[in-house]
């Protein structure tokens, strides 16, 4: 019996050390800097064209717009026809739509491309784009 | 020598075809209009003083160009400095990417700008601006990066330091077609002190931040100190400001800012993450 509660003791210190460096592990992944650009991408204002224009220069972005078989020339000239209204809405929907997650990971990627098949007629994700055909 | 003529006669009837073609293109291009081609007031004339104007070395018209724009706020720069962050001596020249990073890597406010608006409000304020402009024709380019450092609607001519000892003298329309061909790529370098008056905030603070990528940590400060104070309802100025105060190991400096970032948004869990790092070193 003896045996069998130290047994349960030794089960419980390991149990709970284990607890705490894992904590404490945590604890120190999070003890870091943020940087300022992430929160930048987060949080600043991004209420223009060229700043979307900008998405779609990038190189992942560009891959899976090929990919769809769709002209990456063409999908600027798509965005490039909206007006300056249908810009905002659709930046301030995207920042609504990414509260609260990454919006410079795959999250965004996936929206931008989204956006372009929308304004395509590929897709019908969006209720604030309109098919251009 | 008659078979050499022969070889040569059509290249250069094509070549004669080109001019005539361009001077026809010359011929009916619309004059530039400032009322169509603007939508901010700008003065009628402005011109920065105190650019210095640089012989470039062969191909080396993007480096002298931020030479140029650098000395005249009061570097001591020279266009092989620039050329050994930007050249690329595989192409032949600098690229666009390669003119923003060599700027900030020493340490300069650097800001792309493209249109007309942005170009002469920033000639207005004083601030010189770099742009790029293809100086051939769509089938045959020549690139060529130059530095604007006025204008005069009322005379018609757009003043430039292009890399030679004489500063060269463009009619709109045609400064206009050269631009054109560069897509209208402008680049604002500025002491960060300074700040562009046709760019956005959000631009400004990513230039900022690409200064601490750069780990040019002074001149980050220096510039959300600068954007804080045109912008103090802005908390990712006392954010970034005490970034780059802590990797500078100014931990108390970090502590300020962030306290001010923290006033401003109370909520926001960046900053309260990085405050809290920031007193327990301490």
């Amino acid at each position: 019996m003896g045996f069998f509660k130290l047994t349960k003791t030794g089960i419980a210190i390991a149990l709970s050390a284990q607890l705490m460096l894992s904590t404490t592990a945590v604890t120190m992944v999070q003890a870091e800097m943020l940087g300022t650009d992430a929160a930048i991408s987060k949080y600043a204002q991004h209420s223009d064209r060229s700043f979307l224009m900008g998405e779609l220069q990038r190189e992942e972005v560009r891959a899976q717009i090929v990919a769809l078989g769709v002209d990456p020339a063409e999908a600027e000239a798509r965005l490039a026809a909206l007006s300056d209204a249908e810009v905002a809405s659709i930046v301030t929907q995207m920042e609504n739509d990414s509260a609260g997650a990454d919006i410079i990971g795959t999250l965004f990627t996936i929206f931008i491309i989204l956006l372009v098949t929308d304004i395509l007629c590929l897709t019908r994700i969006f209720n604030f784009t309109r098919c251009v055909r | 020598m008659s078979d050499t003529d022969l070889q040569l006669h059509p290249l250069r009837a094509l070549r004669l075809f080109c001019l005539l073609a361009f001077s026809w293109l010359a011929g009916c291009a619309a004059p530039f209009n400032p009322d169509e081609r603007l939508t901010v007031d700008v003065p009628p004339r402005a011109t920065v003083a105190g650019v210095p104007l640089i012989q470039q070395e062969a191909f080396y018209c993007g480096p002298t160009s931020i030479a140029m724009v650098m000395q005249w706020s009061g570097h001591d720069v020279t266009q092989d400095d620039i050329a050994s962050l930007a050249f690329s001596p595989g192409a032949g020249g600098t690229y666009l990417a390669d003119m923003i990073g060599s700027a900030r890597r020493k340490g300069q406010l650097a800001v792309e700008i493209n249109n007309f608006d942005a170009l002469l409000s920033e000639i207005g304020a004083g601030h010189p601006v770099i742009v790029f402009q293809n100086l051939g024709l769509g089938v045959a380019p020549v690139w060529h990066y130059g530095v604007v450092t006025g204008y005069d609607l009322q005379k018609d001519e757009v003043y430039l330091n292009s890399g030679q000892l004489e500063q060269m003298v463009m009619p709109f329309a045609l400064f206009e077609r050269t631009w054109r061909r560069g897509d209208f790529w402008g680049l604002v370098v500025l002491p960060p002190d300074d700040l562009p008056v046709s760019v956005s905030e959000t631009k400004v603070l990513q230039a900022a931040a690409a200064l601490e990528r750069v780990e040019q940590y002074r001149s980050a400060e220096t510039l959300y100190e600068t954007g804080a104070a045109r912008w103090p309802g802005n908390w990712l100025w006392q954010f970034g400001l005490g970034n780059a105060r802590y990797a500078q190991g100014d931990l108390r400096g970090a502590r300020q800012a962030l306290r001010q970032a923290r006033r401003i948004a109370p909520d926001i869990p960046e900053i309260r993450n990085n405050l809290a790092q920031v007193e327990s070193e301490l």
